[in-house]
């Protein structure tokens, strides 16, 4: 859209390959259709969820057992999205982009194949041409994972309830999922080969993991599933998972209605064609090294979004990099995409919010001496009432000695963090330091203020 | 086998007939009433009408086309009415695909390519 804005002419080739179970969507990529959007909306769901067994406490009095429904919920979200899916196709055609719903990929020098669902090809060529094609999740490569175990593309639109889910990851991803399935009272285990939320601060996503324990999820450390078999067919079935741990040689086994593969996302760059115009890639995990201009080492060939390598996976960032690069392109501008302190949130039952350097990170590229470390445990005025837990809300920062105590980490467990995050996150931008962040009064009674 | 179209005036009527049709692709385009000589008192709907009558065609066979009158500029103000209310209509004209988040308020249905993309998209 931003491009013909600068009247340029611009095709859009937007396409998705069913999931191995025949799941497909519309327009707005992985956050709009499997991602971001129905993942909230459905921590949302577990979060009323919460509320309503809070509000007794409050003087609310409604003497009914409280149940959910998931195909009431599910079609709510799923028509939201479809209103997004048309909003883009509306937009796009009032801004004059031309979009397709067909498969694209390089065949030569400046052009581009497409294939359409119904297997009608046409050729286009263009001046530049940007990558933006993302990434699908990883199945396990055992047997029974692609004719038995769902994928998040699968989740958000399950014609019907989960039930007993076993949860394979223990990526946000998995967490986030694991966390709103318990929040909606269904039965669930994570199994977890290693560690918990890799890449981000391991003594928050220790805190997020006994939270998530003492609230109900199961957890299964140190396994690997190796064999899915069914048991019973349904909707939900029964299937038996047997799993070897990672450490040894013990073999377990369960039985779930469901089970979630949720280990990773491979980025959509092998069947594109790039080898034909001489795109690099990096061969063992697929993703593309661009310059800080977001170019691949093709000058007219640039990408975005969560296929670049050693980025930042988030969608706000994909869209800034994107408008960033089109005006730089096409407008003379020469402002370049930062992606550092990027602010991103976890929407785990108990949310995470984060900025800049985790304590780990931070250590290693400074020096134990060098940083400081300010931390607190609080007590949500909303969570006294009803006797919620007084000791998980958790707040830290993390300054430079050197650089006059600034303020290189933030992070923060505990309900809302992402609209807490949001700010923090600014004035971290600004350059805030500790002793400005002291100076500044707080609003009371919020989270926030601590 | 082509489509066809029904008239109608009103909420009850409109949900009625198009519950009729049920099973049937249905759109209707919700318009302010209109006079004796012909003329709605939305002005946005006048320049609508034709637009979306010439594209009519892009329609998939058997489809339903409902023109419904909304009522008097009063009750379309009212914030309650039950067009507003039950089918969360914001504006008239709307021109929508039934049972879908499809839809095309105000200036929208007098662009004859977005009409066209709502009568043709999958």
């Amino acid at each position: 859209q931003e491009a013909a804005k600068y009247e340029k002419k611009v095709l859009v080739l937007d396409f998705v390959k069913p999931t191995p179970l025949g799941n497909s969507w519309g327009l707005g990529g992985t956050c709009v259709n499997v991602g971001c959007i129905p993942k909230k909306l459905m921590h949302q769901a577990a979060l009323l969820g919460q509320a309503l067994q809070d509000a007794r406490k409050f003087g609310w009095q409604f003497t009914e057992e409280v149940n959910h429904n998931w195909m009431t919920m599910t079609e709510s979200v799923q028509n939201y999205i479809g209103s997004l899916n048309w909003g883009y196709r509306v937009a796009l055609r009032e801004k004059s982009v031309t979009y397709e719903n067909a498969y694209g990929e390089f065949v030569g020098p400046h052009t581009v194949k497409t294939t359409n669902k119904r297997g009608v090809e046409k050729l286009y060529t263009a001046e530049r041409f940007l990558i933006a094609t993302g990434e699908r999740p990883r199945y396990l490569g055992i047997p029974g994972d692609k004719e038995y175990c769902i994928s998040s593309d699968d989740l958000f639109s399950l014609p019907y309830c989960p039930g007993k889910t076993l949860v394979v990851g223990a990526s946000y991803v998995a967490l986030e999922c694991a966390g709103f399935l318990a929040g909606l009272g269904l039965d669930v285990t994570v199994m977890v080969r290693s560690i918990l939320l890799r890449g981000f601060d391991q003594d928050i996503a220790n805190k997020i993991g006994e939270y998530m324990e003492e609230h109900g999820v199961k957890f299964i450390r140190e396994f690997v599933p190796i064999k899915v078999e069914q048991i019973e067919e349904g909707t939900p079935g029964i299937l038996k998972v047997t799993a070897k741990s990672a450490k040894g040689n013990k073999i377990m086994e369960g039985e779930y209605n469901t089970v979630l593969l949720a280990i990773g996302r491979d980025s959509c760059t092998r069947n594109i064609g790039l080898d034909k115009v001489g795109v690099k890639i990096n061969e063992k995990t697929g993703k593309v090294p661009v310059n800080d201009e977001e170019q691949t080492n093709v000058p007219y060939i640039y990408a975005i979004g969560d296929i670049l390598q050693d980025k930042l996976e988030l969608t706000p960032v994909a869209i800034q990099a994107g408008r960033l690069l089109v005006r730089r392109l096409y407008a003379g501008a020469t402002s370049k995409c930062d992606y550092v302190n990027v602010p991103t949130t976890v929407f785990t039952p108990l949310e995470y919010g984060a900025c800049g350097y985790s304590e780990e990170a931070a250590v290693e590229k400074f020096g134990e001496e060098n940083i400081e470390v300010y931390h607190s445990h609080f007590w949500p005025l909303e969570w006294t009432v009803p006797s919620r837990d007084n000791n998980k809300c958790y707040a830290k920062i993390i300054c430079n000695i050197q650089d006059n105590e600034r303020v290189i980490g933030f992070h923060v467990l505990s309900p809302n963090a992402g609209e807490v995050t949001q700010g923090f996150a600014a004035a971290m931008k600004c350059g805030m330091t500790k002793e400005q962040l002291d100076n500044t009064i707080g609003i009371h009674p919020v989270c926030a203020e601590v | 086998m082509g489509w066809e179209e029904k008239q109608v005036r009103g909420y009850s009527e409109f949900v009625r007939t198009a519950q009729s049709y049920h099973g049937r692709p249905i759109f209707a385009l919700f318009c302010g009433d209109k006079d004796a000589e012909g003329r709605s008192w939305c002005p946005d709907c006048v320049t609508a009408e034709p637009v979306v009558r010439k594209e009519l065609h892009n329609m998939p066979d058997g489809s339903v086309f409902i023109y419904c009158l909304v009522g008097d500029r009063a009750y379309w103000k009212d914030p309650n009415n039950e067009f507003r209310k039950n089918l969360k209509l914001t504006g008239v004209p709307t021109l929508l695909k039934y049972g879908t988040p499809q839809k095309l308020v105000e200036e929208e249905c007098y662009k004859a390519e977005l009409v066209r993309m709502l009568f043709t998209e999958d």
